[in-house]
């Protein structure tokens, strides 16, 4: 039978009519409660003319709307859209044209967004969420319309598995954002995947950390659904302050995390989780970007109960390898970032595209069900990242590229070396930019570090590096942490410049954006006359 | 601005909103003492640490892990109230108040 991501839900209404599929500051919806709503929305979508590959896009806050607007567009047969809920108007608009989108589901408190975004957006020709008026000059359901809408089954709209399910977008920070498309089968080939291998159950609560708009979400919410478990949301209140964080994950008993290093940073240095219970956790699933040892060591002695797992992929691909790791005491030198999903296979090459030996660096190709269809609206890019290899019998297999260098340790796992576009020259040397941020990490009271380059003005690069913490105190300049680093890094790899940062900018999955920090701080010295 | 005015609830908020106004412009010196300053997009991560620690450092106390709560910082009236009741207990604990 054909399986789509909505039947998911449907699946889940008919047998847990009464679990509770999701929880945001203490209210909740139960799976019927949700199905009802969703194949609503399905409904008024289908009556307002969304035929079958539409696009339609999802602009809500963090709450109980976003899996009734995702659910509901995807029964209509649309593609869905989310939409950072932080975008400013600017890429609201882009994103609306550039994916073709011809309806927008939103709510009240973004109106004014939506007004100012829908004024470049002529093609957007109905909105959904908030109320009519003049000042929007286009058709409108409010909300109330839409909670009104209750409908007991799945419309009947004809898909496969195939078809386009939804579009996620990069942050586009500092560049224009990146639009994945997936397809349902693609979607639930990862989904299946996750519940199978940590072992998700009924009485699971996933908490969801990330923004609904990446492909941590697809995690949180898809997985959850088709174990029946329950999703608990965290709003940004509660993400922004990790005391407040705690406490809830002790209240709702969560029992599955999932998102960067970060959150687990904040969590773990400010949380308190000393004075807290943890022990519904049972698996704590990282990603993104490579999680200090020295925090990943302390986090797992403070949730001894938990297992903790390190998963790698990017938006294009889910996930595609994972590395449960051993009990705290058995960790040795750089985390792994494991070995193929079930649902992938995997190669390393070198820069001519010739498969490398075990123990030789190269890029990482991934090949499987949970790899994108493409990047919407970019064939050179589609050209440049999804390759052709021939196959046995005279055809070809499509390959996804990573954009990661990795290496194949004797234990078969693999490991994560660099991001092919952050290995630097610097005056004819080669530098891994990961390399001077891990050191930097080993320095004491350091929390956070970044390293970027800049031109010289001699033609070449010089590598400047920014730091949270390391006792900012008596040290403003950063001299003491180059007087260690210079101990720990040859000469080439040594940054000409330690700048001491507040905090550093995130990209919305959480990631550190290394392209906005740069942009700051160099900006900021432009400004000074530098 | 004289030390009583500072140790007051008022003038601990003419303080914030300084810093607001510094962090998200004109609108942080007007915003109400009850507006949410966390969900409503007013202030991301990278300001409420900054927020953190000018408020212990304005104010002269320890900002404690355990302080990282959204009542304490939920707004500048929040915040205020935060300020003053850190500064009673730390006081306390360092000697200068005894029963």
């Amino acid at each position: 039978m054909t399986k789509l991501l909505h039947h998911l839900l449907d699946e889940a209404a008919t047998r847990s009519p009464d679990g509770v599929a999701v929880r945001c500051e203490g209210a909740s919806l139960s799976w019927e409660d949700l199905a009802v709503r969703a194949w609503g929305l399905a409904g008024i979508l289908l009556d307002r003319g969304v035929r079958p590959r539409d696009r339609v896009a999802v602009f809500v806050d963090k709450g109980l709307r976003v899996p009734v607007a995702f659910y509901g567009t995807m029964a209509a047969g649309a593609t869905l859209v989310p939409i950072d809920p932080r975008s400013p108007a600017g890429q609201v608009s882009r994103i609306l044209r550039d994916t073709g989108a011809t309806l927008l589901v939103t709510e009240p408190g973004k109106r004014r967004t939506v007004i100012e975004a829908l004024a470049d957006c002529p093609e957007v020709a109905q909105v959904i969420g908030i109320d009519p008026g003049d000042d929007l000059g286009r058709a409108a359901t409010p909300w109330k319309s839409v909670d009104a809408e209750q409908r007991d089954s799945l419309p009947s709209v004809r898909l496969i598995e195939r078809d386009p399910c939804y579009i996620l977008h990069t942050s586009g920070s500092t560049g224009l954002p990146k639009l994945i498309l997936h397809t349902h089968f693609s979607a639930t080939s990862f989904v299946d995947w996750a519940v199978s291998e940590y072992g998700i159950k009924p009485d699971d609560r996933l908490s969801n950390h990330s923004s609904h708009h990446t492909c941590f979400a697809t995690f949180d919410f898809y997985a959850a659904a088709a174990a029946r478990a329950s999703t608990v949301i965290l709003t940004p209140s509660e993400m922004m302050m990790p005391g407040s964080l705690s406490e809830l994950l002790e209240r709702e008993r969560v029992t599955i995390w999932y998102s960067v290093p970060t959150a687990l940073v904040q969590l773990s240095l400010r949380g308190g989780l000393d004075y807290r219970d943890l022990t519904a956790l049972r698996w704590v699933l990282f990603a993104g970007e490579v999680f200090p040892g020295k925090h990943l060591q302390r986090i797992m002695r403070q949730i001894p109960a938990a297992r903790f797992s390190h998963v790698y992929g990017s938006t294009e691909v889910n996930v595609c390898t994972y590395y449960h790791l051993p009990p705290v005491a058995e960790l040795r030198g750089a985390l792994p970032i494991g070995r193929p999903c079930s649902t992938s296979s995997v190669m390393v090459v070198d820069d001519a595209g010739a498969e490398v030996p075990p123990g030789t660096a190269g890029e990482l190709l991934v090949r499987g069900s949970t790899v994108m269809s493409g990047y919407w609206g970019d064939p050179e890019r589609n050209t440049a990242i999804l390759v052709q290899r021939p196959a046995a019998g005279g055809l070809t297999e499509t390959y996804f590229r990573t954009g990661d260098r990795v290496r194949e340790h004797d234990d078969r796992n693999l490991a994560f070396v660099a991001r092919a576009d952050r290995q630097v020259k610097v005056r004819g040397y080669r530098v891994e930019l990961e390399e001077v941020e891990s050191v930097l990490l080993s320095l004491p009271d350091v929390e956070e570090a970044a390293a970027f380059t800049v031109e010289d003005g001699e033609g070449s690069l010089a590598i400047r590096a920014a730091v949270v913490g390391g006792g900012t105190q008596d040290d403003p300049a950063g001299r003491r942490i180059l007087d260690d680093l210079s101990s720990l890094l040859p000469p080439q790899a040594l940054p000409e410049r330690i700048y001491r940062v507040p905090s550093m900018p995130r990209t919305p999955t959480g990631k550190i954006d290394g392209k906005a920090l740069k942009k700051q701080l160099t900006e900021a010295e432009d400004r000074h006359g530098r | 601005m004289g030390a009583d005015e500072v140790g007051s609830t008022g003038g601990i908020e003419v303080r914030v909103r300084e810093f607001l106004e510094q962090e998200i412009g004109d609108r942080g010196r007007s915003i109400d003492r009850d507006a949410d300053l966390l969900s409503g997009g007013v202030l991301d991560s990278m300001a409420v640490v900054r927020l953190a620690s000018f408020v212990g450092a304005a104010f002269g106390f320890q900002v404690r892990p355990e302080d990282f709560v959204i009542e304490n910082f939920r707004s500048v009236g929040a915040i205020a109230a935060y300020v003053v009741r850190s500064r009673a207990t730390q006081g306390a604990e360092d000697g200068g108040v005894t029963d």
